[in-house]
């Protein structure tokens, strides 16, 4: 218990700031926990290591928890982890029960939160071991899974897979980069464009354009009708909310922080596909996912305590292999950098003392998290409640800022926001769907490096089968997940047919 | 057969064109998938738009032309002005933070449906202390690089 002395009343402050910050930071919709750690990374330099890094894992922590404000009140995941929040936060918020459905989610997520960070805790070690056995092959498997199941979630999983094969289509434009063992050459696009897109679209602004720029497109057809704003405005006055909501679920809130905690830990399948895989779970095994979609708490649930899970998850191979898990713990590695630490199997081991203050800051921020957004969640969101007329500008305005920010200022960047916000408005239109093409954006050039590497080291399509008894697993997983999809689907067809009969 | 089976599935891949072989893969995919769409969705969804009962996506729903090419030219015009002022006072954001105003100004006058004198003020004061805001906080305080 040597750390407890390294413990000091600005260790604790820096933490709750940073909580204070990232749910800030999260709550605005183009701002992620990513780009709140990316800019206050140059604050710790003037920080000792504890105190940085209890400030990063407070923003870490509360940039992931935030993103479900704007996803509720305005449809708009202020994360790419709360897209499944917006299935059923924003039908809830609609029906005037948001307070509800903000304090369901902010449970769930200290749950989620505090259960991850217990895993990372006891298991780290032996979950660590677990996926450092993972090769190409299984990697490449884990994405297929990651995509069969979003288009399992999709209307028709045909549209949904389509959806997210353009997704990866897009994430190809570029060059086969030499630092994944490419060979550097372009494809996917004319010479010309080779100044602007040689490493491809960068994520974020993809990200935000297609979420910020095509929902305010979306509403500008629609007249930005000023009655709708007033509806936003009511997010319910604390009604319906009580501990009830949570019984029965909690198989659910376990469930679902479990599968956070382990998408979390799988190197580079990060992000949304945590909240996507423990949404579907629910879909597919609840008894009732009737209501799912349309505004159910379980939904919320599912989400919430899943990416918020992602963050000890994540935390597990970035400690243990030196791998992030995600885009933010990629900018952790950063900050460890320049601390002088060099993160891998000998971490933890070298530096327990670290290690214990590293838990202390996670646990405490999501406390922290749980009482800022439980008790003055109505304050927070005030960020949203603006008018539309008010508010659209100025989400543009933090799109472009973001956008620009994140490579450091390429004014392409901006532009690709416009690319991709009509690109989005266009999808939604003909009736594609959105999040399977983004997870597929997102997974697309790792899936390809995974499959064309284990190709290359075994020259026969069979190891994708025959590898190991993971790789046996994960097919397994992927037949149930379009079985359930097919099953699920014939079932309501069945229902429809049925109703309309009586 | 055997043997066969496994002739069949062994694939040897050339590095120099290596960057194409998995973009290959994908396109012959979409274009499978694209003709699955076309022949269980498309085809049914364009006879129900002649038999009336379906109406085509953009083309055939009412629209709020002014707000949302407006809404259009707005944006393009913003990104492309911010560069140009932003390299008249290189590394400062001042493109950001003048054109920024001016567009925030626009946007959400064109958006107001109803024009009272207090919401006309309320929406001059914001679009001058927002992006004062912003750019205070991100360019000055965070050193965030700004247009």
């Amino acid at each position: 218990m040597e750390f407890l002395s390294l413990l000091d009343f600005t260790f604790f402050l820096l933490a709750a700031f940073g909580a204070l910050v990232g749910i800030i930071f999260g709550a605005i919709p183009g701002m992620t926990a990513t780009m709140a750690v990316a800019v206050c990374l140059p604050l710790t330099y003037a920080l000792g290591l504890h105190h940085g890094l209890a400030l990063l894992l407070g923003l870490y922590v509360g940039g992931i928890s935030g993103g479900m404000v704007p996803a509720v009140l305005l449809n708009i995941p202020g994360t790419p982890s709360s897209i499944t929040t917006t299935f059923d936060g924003y039908p809830m918020a609609q029906k005037g029960q948001g307070e509800k459905a903000l304090r369901v989610s902010v449970i769930a997520s200290v749950v989620g939160g505090l259960i991850s960070a217990a895993v990372l805790f006891l298991f780290a070690p032996m979950l660590a071991d677990f996926s450092i056995k993972f090769s190409y092959v299984e990697k490449f498997l884990i994405i297929l899974l990651a995509l069969s199941v979003i288009a399992s979630l999709s209307s028709s999983m045909l549209v949904g897979i389509f959806s997210g094969v353009i997704g990866i289509w897009l994430s190809l434009i570029g060059d086969y980069s030499i630092s994944d063992g490419g060979n550097g050459k372009t494809r996917l696009m004319f010479d010309f464009m080779e100044p602007y897109l040689f490493e491809g679209f960068s994520l974020l602004p993809v990200l935000i354009g297609i979420f910020g720029i095509s929902t305010i497109l979306l509403e500008a057809e629609k007249g930005v009708k000023s009655e709708l704003s007033n509806e936003r405005i009511q997010f319910g006055k604390g009604g319906g909310f009580s501990l009830s909501l949570f019984k029965g679920r909690l198989t659910n809130l376990v469930r679902s922080s479990f599968i956070g905690t382990f998408v979390g830990m799988l190197p580079g399948v990060g992000g949304s596909a945590a909240s996507v895989l423990a949404y579907t779970q629910e879909k597919n095994l609840s008894k009732d996912s009737s209501q799912m979609g349309k505004g159910a708490p379980q939904g919320l649930i599912a989400s919430e305590s899943a990416n918020n899970a992602l963050t000890g998850g994540a935390l597990i191979p970035l400690l243990s292999l030196g791998i992030p898990g995600d885009s933010t713990t990629a900018v952790l590695i950063g900050a460890f950098t320049l601390q002088g630490i060099q993160v891998g199997p000998l971490f933890i081991p070298e530096n327990a003392e670290t290690w214990y203050i590293m838990m202390t800051a996670l646990v405490f921020a999501n406390i922290v998290m749980f009482f800022l957004m439980f008790y003055a969640i109505k304050h927070i969101a005030k960020v949203v409640m603006v008018p539309k007329h008010i508010l659209y500008p100025i989400i543009v305005m933090m799109c472009v800022v973001g956008a620009y920010a994140i490579n450091y200022g390429i004014m392409f960047d901006v532009w690709t926001l416009l690319i991709f916000g009509i690109l989005g408005y266009l999808v939604q239109k003909i009736g594609l769907e959105v999040a399977p093409l983004i997870i597929g954006f997102i997974l697309g050039s790792q899936a390809e490096v995974y499959f064309v590497k284990s190709l290359e080291s075994f020259g026969t399509f069979s190891i994708f089968f025959t590898k190991s008894p993971i790789a046996v697993v994960l097919w397994l997983l992927i037949l149930a997940s379009v079985a359930f999809s097919i099953v699920m689907s014939l079932k309501s067809r069945a229902k429809r047919r049925q109703e309309l009969l009586s | 057969m055997e043997s066969g089976l496994s002739s069949l599935l062994s694939v040897s891949i050339d590095f120099e064109t290596s960057h194409l072989f998995f973009p290959t893969i994908i396109h012959w995919v979409m274009a499978g998938l694209f003709v699955l769409i076309l022949v269980t969705k498309v085809v049914p969804f364009l006879a129900a738009v002649k038999r009336g009962e379906r109406t085509m996506p953009i083309l055939g729903e009412p629209m709020d032309g002014f707000r949302f090419f407006g809404t259009l030219v707005l944006i393009v015009a913003y990104f492309y002005l911010m560069a140009v002022v932003g390299n008249l006072f290189p590394y400062t954001g001042y493109g950001f933070l003048f054109v920024s105003m001016a567009f925030v100004l626009l946007m959400s006058l064109m958006y107001m449906h109803e024009w009272t004198k207090k919401a006309v003020t309320i929406v001059v004061i914001n679009a001058v202390v927002a992006p004062s805001l912003a750019w205070f906080i991100l360019a000055k305080l965070f050193n965030i690089t700004l247009p």
